[in-house]
């Protein structure tokens, strides 16, 4: 569960990402964020991966609450998230199966276990042939399914995808939120940023929409294709 | 954590250590030379030391006693004496014994001799070593308030030569080792931060996808670690190479080092082990110390 209580984020240049923002996104559901460049959108997931902190306000993710968290806990609050950074962020000098696999060494998994997951969820985002590859070896769309698979990898409680569809072609699009739908089905809470409004129109679900900073429209609108 | 996992993070530090030579060759090079510069200064503090105490050692002082003293006098004294603290051992040096080696120094004077008569006109002695020659002067006195002392003979100013050379040389030699650590210190955690630097975005990442520092840092503590104890046996190499070569070349000069009273200098054999354990230490401690100073900055995100 994430919650949001009049939040505001102002970066040190002066900048007001966010302003008063109030949010709530419970257990089991998936929403889109929409809105123009700059809106504050990567501010938001920034902020609940406590990237960034807030100026003012209050956020809770997961249990825990961000303002109070020590830093010793940081990593645990982390590890309940899978996210898909708008830039990617894989680290260039391991393999696609290393990036991948990093998230499980990270949480002390079984080797067992690991040898077998991680060619698994590599596989469900259509990277089979390029396990041995580097991400520099890769094109922008593969890189972001790579982040993708390490964002599936741990099973985590919730998904935030920055615009994991921003690489890719429409057809490959489809079926990323496809996958990010039947994930979302099993149970884990799915926040996805996209400026993509074929995608939103196409599965329709929980909208919200930022402006300036600020939410504008959350409504859950109907999708041509709701399943 | 698990033993698989720690392998993994060993493994994994192992393995940087050549992803990234350029920067582990940097580091290996600087505390090759810091370890080098120590090591041969301690070594030659060393042989200073030995060439003292070897000096030390044959420096007695020499204790008259007054003339008629009884046998039960003497041997009362002479567990007097070896009850103070400095006193490494006690010889007594007969009048008699006295006499017999003078007249052999003085050969062909047998006429002053037959002159002087059979009874030795030389006083009783005792020949006395100290354990530390700069505690001589009041282990002199201590001995000057006992009875039936006739002079206490002692080489008072080579004693105090002895001892300003001791002194000298500990303290350079401790400043100068001082100043080489600090220096290493600051150059190799130069120059890991340089490397550490180059994979802060890595360092992030990780961050970001829940590792603790801890797991972050112990392959570059590995890393550290590695080379740091690769330098200590290069090191330990060079030193044992170019130690024998300059003894060789020294000794060449024997009769020169012997007027100074040098017989021998400190074999490379026998302090092998210390030499080649406390490069690898030392090695493996600064290496690892200077990549985990490194890494902190990079860990608060
Ligand atoms: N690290 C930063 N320091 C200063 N200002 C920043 C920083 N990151 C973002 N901003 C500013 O904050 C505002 C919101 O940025 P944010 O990245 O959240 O936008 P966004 O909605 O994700 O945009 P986009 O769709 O282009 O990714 C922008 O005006 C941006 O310039
Ligand atoms: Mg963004």
């Amino acid at each position: 569960m994430v919650e949001f209580k009049n939040v505001s984020v102002t970066y040190s240049n002066g900048v007001d990402a966010l302003n008063n923002v109030s949010l709530k996104i419970n257990d089991g559901e998936f929403a889109f964020i929409v809105g123009p460049s700059g809106a504050g959108k990567s501010t938001l997931i920034k902020l609940i991966l406590k990237e960034v902190d807030m100026t003012s306000g209050e956020v809770i993710v997961n249990g825990f609450n961000l303002h109070k968290i020590k830093r010793g806990k940081v990593p645990k609050l982390r590890r309940t998230i899978g996210v898909v950074f708008q830039d990617f962020r894989l680290i260039p000098t391991m393999t696609v199966y290393e990036n991948v696999a990093f998230v499980l060494r990270v949480i002390d998994a079984p080797k067992k276990y690991i040898r077998s997951r991680v060619p698994y969820v590599i596989s469900l985002v259509g990277l089979k042939d390029k396990v041995k590859c580097y991400p520099s070896e890769l094109s922008g769309g593969e890189q972001q399914r790579v982040a993708l698979a390490r964002a599936l990898v741990n099973d985590p409680a919730l998904i935030i995808a920055d615009e994991p569809t921003g690489n890719i072609d429409p057809e490959l699009s489809y079926q990323i939120v496809q996958l990010l739908k039947d994930i979302n089905n099993c149970g884990t809470t799915v926040l996805m940023v996209t400026h993509a409004q074929e995608l939103v129109e196409h599965f329709g679900g929980r909208t919200i929409v930022l402006n300036n900073g600020s939410i504008v429209f959350d409504k859950v609108l109907g999708g041509a294709n709701e399943d | 954590m698990k033993i698989s996992s720690m392998k993994y993070l060993f493994g994994q530090g192992v393995k940087n250590v050549w992803t990234n030579r350029i920067m582990t060759f940097a580091s290996f090079c600087v505390i090759l030379v810091s370890l080098l510069l120590v090591g041969s200064m301690m070594l030659f503090t060393a042989n200073v030391n030995r060439f003292i105490s070897g000096i030390e050692s044959k420096n007695e002082v020499v204790v008259y006693l007054n003339d008629g003293v009884t046998d039960e006098t003497v041997s009362q004294m002479e567990t007097d004496i070896k009850k103070l603290d400095n006193v490494a051992e006690v010889v007594f040096y007969s009048k008699e014994q006295a006499f017999e080696d003078y007249k052999k120094s003085m050969e062909n004077a047998e006429e002053i001799f037959e002159s002087i008569g059979d009874e030795s006109p030389l006083p009783d002695a005792f020949k006395i070593r100290v354990k530390d020659i700069s505690k001589m002067t009041s282990t002199i006195a201590q001995i000057n308030k006992m009875q039936n002392i006739y002079k206490v003979s002692a080489p008072n100013d080579f004693a105090d030569l002895l001892i300003g050379i001791k002194s000298t040389v500990g303290m350079i030699s401790t400043a100068v080792i001082a100043a080489l650590g600090i220096v290493c210190l600051v150059i190799i955690s130069n120059a890991t931060r340089a490397s550490v630097f180059a994979r802060r975005k890595e360092i992030n990442i990780m961050k970001y996808v829940g590792a603790t520092n801890t797991f972050i840092r112990i392959p570059f503590f590995v890393e550290g670690m590695v080379t740091g104890m690769l330098a200590g046996v290069a090191a330990a190499g060079l030193t044992w190479f170019g130690y024998e070569k300059f003894i060789e070349a020294l000794s060449k000069q024997m009769t020169l080092w012997k007027a100074f009273g040098i017989d021998e200098f400190i074999p490379f054999d026998s302090v092998v082990v210390k030499v080649v354990l406390g490069y690898v230490g030392a090695g493996a401690l600064l290496g690892a110390i200077g990549t985990v100073i490194s890494t902190r900055k990079h860990l608060k995100v």
